[in-house]
């Protein structure tokens, strides 16, 4: 028996049928003796770039547990689904059992959307105090940058002149 | 050195942890410039290119 983290990318325009893909997807892992220890949907993400010109894909992620022969056929089985358009197994020492820091993130994601239907002016004034205080660090650190480099230019310098004393001598 | 501190665990879920550890051109960024210690450069690379294949994080800045 070994453990595995499975990551399925789904087709987008299917995302109303995952449930039902979820149920197919967990019965062909009993079928095969495998046993679910967590599962979970990450919900459609942005692509970083194109799969089949798709630009966004339907993230679930499956904790497994089963034997690596089996695992073989499930995969055989997955390759000629159109409706996964990618697929991994990993194989992990030990589950963490966490919350992975995607679904964190996605669910960060869908609070910060409701908040903006409600309360659009404010986020809008915070956004833009945001990105004056950016402003204000990269100010802050092209003045450090120069200071090094004036630092750098001096040590330098002083190498030369030392240089010129030993010549003169 | 502040800016790139790894916590113990992690691996390709965490994308904007990933991410400070490639340019813009989607290169991963080597040890020596950013201090990381060779095991965890190590790690580093495996999930990088694990959370390409699953478009997570870019290739390059060249995608169509």
């Amino acid at each position: 028996m070994k453990k595995y983290e499975t990551v399925i990318i789904l087709n987008p325009n299917l995302s109303s049928k995952v449930e039902t893909f979820i149920k197919e997807f967990e019965k062909l892992l009993k079928q095969h003796s495998f046993s679910i220890n967590k599962m979970e949907d990450i919900g459609r993400r942005q692509l970083s770039y194109s799969i089949n010109n798709h630009n966004k894909g339907h993230y679930l992620i499956f904790n497994i547990e089963g034997d690596s022969l089996q695992l073989i056929d499930i995969e055989n089985k997955i390759k000629y689904n159109e409706s996964i358009i990618r697929h991994l197994f990993i194989s992990v020492k030990e589950h963490s059992g966490e919350d992975s820091q995607l679904l964190i993130d996605s669910k960060n994601k869908k609070s910060d959307s409701e908040d903006i239907k409600e309360e659009g002016d404010e986020k809008k004034e915070s956004n833009i105090k945001k990105t004056k205080k950016e402003e204000t660090t990269d100010e802050e650190k092209s003045s450090k940058d120069n200071k090094e480099e004036e630092q750098e230019n001096l040590d330098e310098i002083t190498k030369e002149e030392s240089k010129e004393e030993e010549k003169d001598e | 050195m502040s800016k790139y501190e790894l916590p113990k665990k992690f691996d390709y879920k965490n994308v904007n942890l990933l991410k400070q550890f490639i340019t813009e051109t989607g290169k991963i960024i080597p040890a020596r410039v950013t201090g990381v210690s060779a095991s965890n450069q190590r790690k580093l690379t495996r999930y990088i290119k694990i959370a390409r294949f699953l478009a997570l994080i870019p290739y390059t800045d060249m995608h169509t």
